[in-house]
């Protein structure tokens, strides 16, 4: 037998001098090493998880929820969104009134975002949402939040009664 | 004669593997050193990301030190950390997770159903009222830093939230992550192509 030999067993004897000059390079069988490694890549495939998930980050504010802070009502704008997801913009006004409901598609918001902080760079968000709003539409705002080029600054209110009537007055 | 010998040892086909081992084992490196295994414990609760376009680079998920709540689509608050001591100490059990259900005006679907949607917990569960839901926030990172040995060890706090929750839910979890001193926090999302990048 000729030694080293990986490849199918050739016939001895008969033709093994024409065998020599052929088996100078040696072939080797790949196909079990081809079939462990494609179980292997299967396997990772299958079980890796490439999504690696996204962070938001959420700030709130620094002291105790009762304290308060006063902020001026001329450098604020109302977020409020209503159960079905619709957007409401109303700025503040010094006096403590404030400018009337303006419906905003989600996909605007980055956008009138920066249009506002363009006239007023100390805008401080006041965000209202409903208590039956849906969680991803939490997520899309504070997705246009972090698009507008803006300084982020922003707070959580509790909807209100009042706020509600706004909403609803302004087409819900 | 000689000829003829060398035409049947060519009859079978010998096909030359090399070019695809190269790039099997190219694919197979990437996806040994991209894998991350999802133990099975750790999705003891499944529930679908929210997705989100904007991604702050600086802002990763840690391997370790993760508090995680999960909010189910029913409003069930399932609160979570990675370390096993940590749950030992405050649980009770190693694999125990806490419930919590914020909306009193619903009832929880854990407690009812003894599901979430329609998977089982294979946990043990523990149900928390507001106070010792609280309490647990607390007791979680007094029994981390007791476990690590380092007094300043902080959870990394993310909300795994499910995209139909009700921001109710959210809002109560706020004030109670406000109140137990967790001002910093994440929320999970996935991430989506930008359909309108300029």
């Amino acid at each position: 037998m000729a030694g080293g030999n990986f490849d199918a067993p050739d016939s001895g004897g008969k033709g093994k001098s024409k065998n020599k000059v052929k088996g100078r390079g040696v072939t080797i069988d790949m196909t079990p090493m081809v079939d462990v490694i494609m179980l292997l890549l299967t396997f990772f495939m299958l079980t890796t998880t490439l999504a690696a998930p996204q962070l938001m980050k959420i700030s709130l504010p620094k002291g105790d929820v009762k304290d308060k802070v006063k902020v001026d009502m001329g450098n604020v704008l109302f977020v409020r969104v209503s159960e079905k997801g619709n957007v409401f913009f109303a700025m503040g006004k010094s006096d403590g009134s404030e400018t009337p409901l303006e419906k905003i598609e989600i996909k605007n918001v980055a956008t009138k975002l920066e249009a506002l902080f363009a006239q007023n760079n100390n805008l401080l968000l006041l965000l209202k949402f409903d208590r039956k709003m849906k969680y991803h539409t939490m997520a899309d705002i504070f997705d246009e939040i972090s698009r507008a080029k803006i300084e982020k600054r922003y707070a959580f209110l509790k909807m209100e009664p009042a706020d509600l009537d706004k909403i609803n007055a302004a087409g819900g | 004669m000689a000829k003829k010998v060398r035409d049947i040892k060519k009859a079978s086909i010998h096909i030359d593997m090399t070019p695809l081992v190269d790039v099997i084992m190219l694919l197979l490196t990437f996806f040994m050193l991209t894998a991350t295994f999802k133990a099975a414990e750790s999705e003891a609760v499944m529930v679908s990301l929210p997705q989100s376009i904007y991604s702050d680079p600086d802002n990763k998920m840690r391997e370790t030190d993760v508090l995680t709540l999960t909010l189910t689509s029913k409003g069930d608050v399932f609160v979570d950390v990675d370390n096993y001591k940590v749950r030992q100490r405050v649980f009770g059990e190693e694999f125990a997770i806490g419930v919590y259900h914020p909306d009193s005006t619903s009832k929880s679907e854990i407690e009812t159903k003894g599901t979430v949607g329609d998977k089982e917990v294979k946990r043990k569960v523990v149900t928390l009222n507001k106070a010792q839901f609280e309490k647990v926030l607390v007791d979680l990172k007094t029994a981390l830093r007791s476990a690590t040995g380092n007094p300043k060890a902080e959870f990394q706090v993310v909300v795994k939230g499910d995209k139909d929750t009700d921001y109710g839910i959210v809002e109560d979890l706020m004030d109670s992550l406000h109140e137990t001193q967790n001002k910093i926090f994440s929320l999970v999302t996935i991430i989506k192509a930008d359909t309108k990048k300029e």
